[in-house]
């Protein structure tokens, strides 16, 4: 009579199991303790932060109107760098070159030069005050696609690379301005004076345009303040001469694991948007520019904001049904983009980004939906970008659909799809 | 006849004294302060992720953790220092105040739990968090562990349950090393008993004056395949102000 030895082997390997199983690393644990680490990449952590990429650009467009289509290309050599001089001091350096074919409407040259922030700091010993003076990017406001409290807005953005707002805010050029902070635990109060540098915006494209930005003297108080961990919110003083104070507001709130909500809001008394772009005379009137949303990430990683937007300044239904034509529409809307304000009275954004697309790890798909609500039309804007270490690879296509005399209807545009490549040095 | 009586009692007693189970919270407080020194420090992380045994990224970060006066647990703030595109970014956490900042664009977004859980910086809260601060700890067993260095130890099996609703998991498995408090393994669980990570804590060095784990082996619950290294070096013991640890001061950090 004889036993197998495999039946036996087994059972007493899972007896052992049973009896002291915190001594049996899993295969999967035992596998994992023979990695070794990759080697650090420095002795020392850098004390500057500096971050250089080229990115190139090739894509086809097609337009509206019988005009047939045309090629899109680009490269950009984009450098930013921060450092600190003395344990008080520090320096800030951020441009951005774009050549660009077709030029930029925004510019009349091919070739733009974007010097975004160039300014210097100084810290208080208790880290608590700072001074900062120099052209900086004083961005405000938790919205995606719309900030009313983004009172730094109005022509900064210098060149129109691509409509995700993301992208956009990448090319914002900052205000010449002297910023004092002072911060205490919670909270904070801060005051930006920015004087008037020049009088308008330069077609040249290797100006530092100055006049863009610093085309009149503008104020900013804000006070900001955290509540419990999971509300934070911002009030915010503006005041530009000619008009009255504005008034802003901002706040976001943790809703639970996954869900982030954001809410801004600014209350003015200026012209109408439309009046600004026809340089027709409109009296100051009283008005509102709200955005909110709720951002909610899966625990697949997927992550979806979606945010309504309201511009009592935009022109209404009505205003369009007067009879405006084509080219006074075109400038409207021309006028809203430099001015970074919602050429929709009522607007809305749906935005999706996916990491690992498809369980590929490091391939990522971002796509949003913007939506006229008064004329129904959309423009639709999506990315399928992959991550090497170094360099980026990203497919994006833009579509936008409307009725002919309709916000995205009228847009030259109508379909466009481009490919980039993203080198970044280390 | 008395006193022998008292006396031999207490011969037999004084083993079982000397062998009583130390109390779980208090082992969790020293197992905590072997991986967090008792003062605001930061330390440079470089993190390496495998999938299938095969190494498929790797990156680096600067963690500046400072322990909060209201509640103890840690605030940090984690600097990106590779890969380059990321280079500068900066990720907030204070309790469940989390933003992500981002220099480029001058934009601090607020990030979900869920949302953190995505990046790399969701490693960071198996490092530097203070457990015994959130967790209310139980003795599970005396039992023998199999360490990261693949060493058989003595160990306490401690059972830690969420006592706020900022922790990050459920429960947690933790194994600490009978000897010396050190944290040897943790099993970190999700609300649905769904298992989140497994962590080993290796390479114990003398940083900052006493031993502490300079490695850290995750392996994902889901995908056990999916690996990461997390090798700590450079402790040091910089100026890290309570001001630090709010969103305004994100677009002004800029380390020594």
């Amino acid at each position: 009579m004889s036993f197998s030895k495999q039946p036996i082997a087994t059972a007493i390997a899972a007896a052992l199991m049973l009896i002291s199983p915190a001594t049996q690393a899993s295969d999967a644990e035992a596998d994992a303790l023979d990695l070794v680490s990759a080697p650090e990449p420095d002795k020392k952590a850098p004390d500057a932060t500096t971050r250089l990429f080229a990115e190139a650009a090739l894509g086809s467009v097609s337009l509206r109107h019988g005009a047939g289509s045309r090629s899109l290309r680009r490269a950009s050599i984009d450098v930013y760098h921060a450092s600190r001089l003395s344990p008080a001091w520090r320096m800030t350096l951020s441009d951005r070159l774009d050549h660009l074919h077709p030029t930029s409407l925004m510019q009349g040259s091919d070739t733009v030069n974007s010097l975004r922030e160039a300014y210097l700091g100084w810290d208080g010993d208790d880290g608590k005050t700072a001074v900062e003076f120099g052209r900086i990017n004083l961005r405000q406001g938790p919205a995606y696609g719309f900030n009313p409290t983004d009172f730094f807005r109005d022509g900064a953005s210098r060149v129109l690379t691509s409509v995700n707002p993301f992208s956009i805010r990448e090319n914002r050029l900052g205000t010449v301005m002297l910023r004092v902070q002072h911060l205490w635990d919670g909270g904070a109060l801060s005051l930006a004076l920015a004087p008037k540098l020049a009088n308008g915006p330069s077609a040249n494209g290797l100006s530092l345009d100055l006049g863009a930005t610093n085309n009149r003297n503008r104020s900013l108080l804000s006070f900001s303040r955290q509540f419990a961990g999971n509300l934070n919110m911002q009030a915010l003083l503006y005041k530009e001469p000619g008009l009255r104070t504005q008034l802003g507001a901002s706040l976001t709130a943790l809703i639970g694991n996954a869900t982030v909500a954001h809410a801004e809001w600014s209350n003015a008394e200026e012209p109408s948007l439309a009046s600004r772009s026809s340089g027709r005379p409109d009296p100051v009137r009283s008005g509102n520019r709200v955005a909110a949303g709720l951002t909610y990430t899966t625990p697949g990683k997927l992550s979806l904001t979606a945010e309504l937007h309201s511009n009592s300044f935009a022109a209404g239904e009505s205003a369009w049904a007067a009879g405006s034509g084509a080219a006074e529409r075109g400038m409207y809307l021309l006028t809203a983009e430099q001015r970074q304000d919602s050429a929709a009275r009522r607007g809305a954004l749906l935005y999706v980004t996916q990491k690992d697309l498809a369980g590929i790890r490091n391939l990522a798909l971002a796509g949003f939906v913007r939506f006229n609500i008064g004329d129904h039309s959309r423009l639709h804007w999506a990315e399928v970008r992959y991550q090497w270490r170094q360099t980026d690879l990203a497919l994006q296509w833009q579509l936008s659909t409307g009725q002919a005399l309709s916000q995205y209807g009228l847009m030259p545009e109508r379909q466009s799809i481009q490919i980039l490549a993203t080198h970044h040095f280390q | 006849m008395k006193a022998w009586s008292l006396a031999f009692l207490g011969a037999l007693l004084l083993p079982l004294l000397a062998y009583a189970a130390p109390d779980p919270q208090d082992l969790l407080r020293a197992s905590d302060a072997i991986r967090n020194p008792g003062r605001p420090f930061s330390v440079k992380v470089t993190l390496t992720d495998f999938e299938g045994g095969k190494q498929v990224d790797t990156s680096a970060l600067v963690s500046y953790s400072r322990a909060q006066e209201e509640g103890g647990q840690f605030a940090s703030l984690i600097r990106f220092v590779l890969p380059a595109r990321d280079t500068g970014k900066l990720i907030l956490r204070n309790g469940d105040d989390l933003w992500f900042y981002d220099p480029n664009t001058k934009a601090s977004v607020r990030l979900s739990p869920q949302q953190r859980l995505m990046g790399q910086a969701s490693n960071g809260d198996v490092v530097t968090v203070n457990l015994a601060k959130d967790y209310t700890a139980t003795l599970l067993a005396e039992e023998d562990v199999l360490d990261g260095e693949r060493r058989t130890r003595k160990a306490y099996k401690l059972g830690l349950k969420a006592s706020t609703a900022a922790s990050t998991y459920a429960t947690v498995e933790l194994w600490v090393d009978a000897e010396n408090n050190r944290p040897l393994k943790g099993r970190f669980f999700a609300e649905s008993g769904r298992l989140l990570k497994t962590v080993f804590y290796r390479r114990f060095e003398s940083h900052l004056g006493r031993e502490r784990p300079t490695e850290t082996v995750i392996i994902d619950g889901l995908s056990p395949k999916s690996v990461t290294l997390m090798r700590y070096s450079d402790f040091a013991t910089p100026p890290i102000p309570q001001a630090w640890f709010q969103r305004e001061y994100l677009a002004r950090f800029q380390p020594e």
